[in-house]
């Protein structure tokens, strides 16, 4: 039994071997927080893209870079609730739309003091072209961007809280959750279009001043940084254990105690947290928002970043989302139509091939390397069997003894 | 004031009528073979296409209907053999692969027939309406959409439940390991039922495509209205999709006249979300024991 | 003396069927008792009820002097209740360390578990169970790598780690083979040393290996109780389970 140690897994020591007189020691490993590798190589990637507008002039792809951090927080928030809790929540935008539109529109109307309208005006524009001849008073605290920030961050959170409390509670996932939420995504894109005196409507919030600079930029990978911290701590705990025993068997879970309900509140608290600081951020950066980045097609977009990236692994989403989204802005403009062609197979590719994103087959491999293929087999088999268990909790009968379908 | 809301709740029967189409192809794939078919809005969007080619070649509705069924039918079968059969036991994933293949359709639609809308009139003899309570004309083609509805329904009851098929089909949902070794073909089943739920779809795009003009973002609201149907009506269950259509139908005509069509849908979705606070399966679902 | 858990007149029907009519039912401390009974009789019906799956139509459950009727399962686990499934029921990418770390007692509140760190003292206990259910060697490999009768030790383990007031073991030998099964009910009779028992079982082997108080259940009500000699002589019993004959 003695296995060559890994670099990454530390070797926690049992107790030695009893009265056999062999000094063996029983090893158990055990994920290192942040493995070497990890860090170097997680060092050099920020190091890269904060350095960028140093090194490399292009304007447009220091927006691109900006974006796509946003974008990979927002993927990351999804990897927390799906891959690590099991929830596949299609309106994530909701959360992210609501943060980015708090800001823009906080941004907006302190640009509009600064520069009036055609007619003098010291509200945002798309207001007047809608009859209002002022700002309207319940949106006056947001003249404060901390107030609005606060605001960006709180309100979806409350939100999700809120959601959680109502479904959660009574035991509802898998597809009737991924359903509902799409529902509400779709229902705030509405919304957001017809209120469009207050929103911007279908033109969204737009020419107000954005903070398109390095300093942002290393603001941004700042935030990257602490959320992907606070994500694996959150996952190589004492809570990531009972979250991913919730998630391979909800039930058992319950009968052991833990209050499952309360558990996937409190992720989906915290990954709309992420979500909207996302969505914050990006309002900020890009200087445009609209009703497309609170609606369903962009939850979705989310989710198959995650996917193609590697649901579970956390940088996984992180690549997903570079990847994808470059190769969307590199290829859509001389492919036009045939990009949404490739990203229709894309969608069908990753879920019937590649089932475990890139970092995930890359672990896979590299732990078939490891521990051996039959090993392997089982770590997948195992991950397919509490990835099915997200049918919905039936406790009708007797739980996961019987197929209740 | 009541008047009013006496006169939407009798046009809101036509919307209850587009509903119960819409969601019925779903309900049978969904509540019967357990795929969530995220695609469904564009299978409906290629049955409005069909009808739109039929017309052009100088067909009607009613020629619509049964040449729709066939063709989306066929792409059913297409999509089940190719993708759905191998991630059956997955249903989160067919969720995405299904989005993957609706986002295929709309841009293969629109590679063939360009980004314009098109129009699809109704028959000839549904042109014009009645009068009903007060000042509100009900045009015949919604008054042909409420039958539809009704045949459709009896359709599908008489398929699942008075026919060979249908008896192979509850047989295998109930317990599929079984029905192999009694010798029923469940891959055949699988088929048979994923097609014929497209098929459906196909039918209610021919049967909707007058309505609306005809584009390849029309399916979409219809998909999100459809699960809707079906989550608060209950899956697996024809009374499911009644039911849920009806109180869908009626509570989003009646709410969006007093307020707005905003308002009237999230109203709408809170109610549906209250109602599955108390009933988690839906109306006409398998309930919880607790 | 107040019995550890008692049961009143229980009745719950699931579906139209009564399958508990009426049930009164008692344990006391530090009991290893065995619940008989052919199938249908709500046996697992009994333990849904008491673990808080089902709300019984009528009647009520007391546990250690509360009353737990109708509880959520999490506060009656809290309660001191554990229970064991018929199925072996673990966390399946999880390594078998952590399935026994997840369930030991302790705290289980979302912000207990936040910042909290293994002890050495729980430690200690992890690998103390793991011994006692023989699953030391295969600390870090993840539970879906055990055979089945390794699975249903795990989950014993688990349930131990859960230090409960009251164990209920459903079947807990189903797909074992013979050695497995003498082993299992020594190592039950090792738990009952410590806390109360309910074991529901079909194999008479095993019953007679470690059965003090017997309590047979029949459609839904007792059918009769007491030790074992005495029930396993009964000509009721014997009619209903066994059929008539001579007990083997």
């Amino acid at each position: 039994m003695a296995e060559v140690a890994v670099r990454d897994d530390k070797m926690m020591e049992g107790p030695a071997e009893k009265g056999s007189g062999r000094a063996k020691r029983r090893a158990y490993w055990a994920p290192r927080f942040l493995p070497l590798w990890a860090l170097i190589g997680g060092a050099a990637v920020i190091a890269l893209i904060g350095a960028y507008p140093y090194y490399g002039g292009n304007e447009y792809i220091l927006s691109l870079l900006g974006k796509f951090l946003c974008f990979a927080i927002f993927a990351l928030s999804i990897d927390l609730i799906w891959g690590f809790t099991g929830i596949l929540s299609l309106g994530q935008a909701v959360y992210f739309g609501i943060g980015a539109y708090f800001v823009a529109l906080s941004l907006k109307i302190n640009y509009a003091l600064i520069h009036p309208t055609r007619y003098g005006g010291k509200f945002p524009d798309f207001m007047e072209w809608n009859g209002l001849t002022e700002l309207p008073h319940f949106m006056t605290p947001l003249i404060s961007t901390p107030f609005a920030v606060v605001c960006a961050l709180l309100f979806p959170t409350l939100l999700a809280f809120l959601f959680g409390v109502i479904t959660f509670k009574r035991h509802i996932y898998g597809v009737y959750c991924a359903v509902i939420t799409l529902a509400e995504s779709l229902i705030l894109q509405d919304f957001i279009i017809e209120y469009q005196a207050y929103t911007g409507g279908f033109n969204g919030i737009t020419d107000y001043s954005n903070y398109a600079t390095p300093a942002f930029l290393w603001f941004i990978l700042a935030v990257v940084v602490v959320f992907f911290v606070i994500a694996r701590a959150l996952t190589h705990s004492r809570v990531g254990t009972v979250l991913k025993s919730i998630r391979d068997n909800d039930v058992r879970a319950e009968f052991m105690g833990y209050n499952v309900a309360n558990y996937r509140i409190f992720v989906f608290c915290v990954s709309a947290f992420m979500a909207a600081a996302a969505g914050a951020l990006y309002a900020a950066w890009v200087g445009i928002v609209s009703f497309l980045d609170a609606g369903p097609v962009f939850s979705i977009e989310g989710v198959i970043w995650t996917a193609v990236g590697g649901r579970g692994t956390l940088i996984g989403p992180f690549i997903g989302a570079f990847l994808v989204k470059g190769a969307e802005f590199f290829l859509s403009g001389t492919l036009a139509q045939w990009w949404q062609i490739i990203v229709g197979s894309l969608f069908i590719f990753v879920v019937l091939v590649l089932r475990d994103g890139i970092v995930g087959s890359i672990a896979n491999f590299l732990r078939a390397r490891r521990k051996g293929a039959a090993f392997n087999q089982v770590v997948e088999e195992a991950d397919q069997k509490a990835h099915d268990r997200q049918l919905d909790w039936s406790p009708a009968g007797v739980p996961a003894d019987e197929n209740v379908r | 004031m009541l008047q009013s809301i006496i006169t939407q709740f009798f046009s809101g029967f036509s919307v209850v009528a587009i509903l119960v189409i819409a969601a019925l192809g779903l309900a049978i794939i969904f509540g019967v073979a357990g795929v969530i078919n995220m695609a469904h809005g564009e299978l409906i969007m290629v049955g409005a296409y069909t009808a739109a080619v039929v017309g052009k070649l100088g067909g009607n509705t009613f020629i619509a209907i049964p040449v729709a069924f066939v063709v989306v039918g066929l792409l059913g079968l297409i999509i089940e053999r190719g993708i759905i059969q191998w991630i059956y036991d997955r249903p989160l994933e067919t969720l995405l692969a299904t989005w993957g293949v609706g986002i295929l359709l709309q841009t293969i639609i629109k590679l063939i027939f360009g980004p314009e809308l098109y129009y699809v009139g109704a028959p000839k003899i549904f042109e014009g309406g009645f009068r009903v309570i007060g000042r509100l004309p009900f045009p015949y083609y919604r008054m042909f959409l409420i039958v539809m509805a009704i045949l459709l329904l009896l359709l599908v009851y008489y398929v699942i439940f008075r026919t060979n098929l249908g008896l192979k089909v509850r047989a295998v949902r109930r317990n599929r390991a079984i029905s192999g070794c009694l010798g029923i073909d469940t891959a055949r089943i699988d088929m048979t039922i994923f097609a014929f739920g497209c098929g459906l779809a196909g039918i209610a795009g021919a049967v909707l495509a007058p309505i609306k003009s005809v584009s390849t973002t029309m399916g979409f609201p219809y998909a999100v209205d459809s699960y809707m149907v079906l989550v608060l009506g209950g899956v697996g269950s024809l009374w499911g999709v009644l039911s849920g259509g009806a109180l869908i139908g009626e509570a989003e005509t009646i709410l969006s006249f007093i307020f707005n069509n905003v308002i009237g849908r999230l109203l709408v979705f809170l109610f549906i979300v209250i109602i599955i606070r108390i009933v988690p399966r839906g109306i006409f679902g398998y309930n919880e024991r607790r | 003396m107040a019995s550890l858990l008692e049961v009143k007149g229980l009745t719950t029907r699931v579906s139209g069927f009564t399958i508990l009519n009426n049930l009164d039912f008692s344990i006391e401390e530090n009991e290893l008792r065995v619940l008989l009974g052919p199938n249908g009789a709500g046996k697992t019906t009994l333990i849904c009820m008491i673990t808080g799956q089902f709300k019984p139509v009528a009647g009520s459950i007391n546990f250690a002097g509360r009353d737990i009727t109708g509880w959520a399962p999490d506060d009656i686990f809290q309660a001191g209740i554990s229970r064991k499934f018929q199925v072996p029921n673990m966390y399946e990418t999880l390594s078998v360390f952590d399935n026994i770390m997840v369930s030991l007692q302790g705290r289980r509140r979302v912000f207990a578990t936040l910042f909290q760190r293994l002890s050495g003292e729980e430690r200690d206990r992890i690998w103390e169970i793991l011994e006692f259910v023989e699953l030391a060697d295969k600390a870090s490999d993840p539970a879906d790598s055990l055979s089945h009768g390794q699975r249903q030790w795990l989950e014993l383990g688990m349930l131990i780690a859960s230090n409960p007031k009251l164990l209920l073991l459903d079947e807990p030998t189903t797909g074992m083979t013979e050695e497995g099964k003498r082993k299992t009910a020594e190592l039950i009779r090792k738990i009952a040393k410590t806390h109360t028992v309910l074991l529901v079982e079909h194999d008479m082997h095993i019953v007679r290996q470690i059965g003090q108080r017997i309590t047979v259940l029949h459609q839904g009500q007792m059918l009769a109780e007491g030790p074992m000699s005495e029930v396993m002589n009964n000509e009721t019993v014997r009619r209903v389970y066994l059929g008539k004959g001579k007990f083997q």
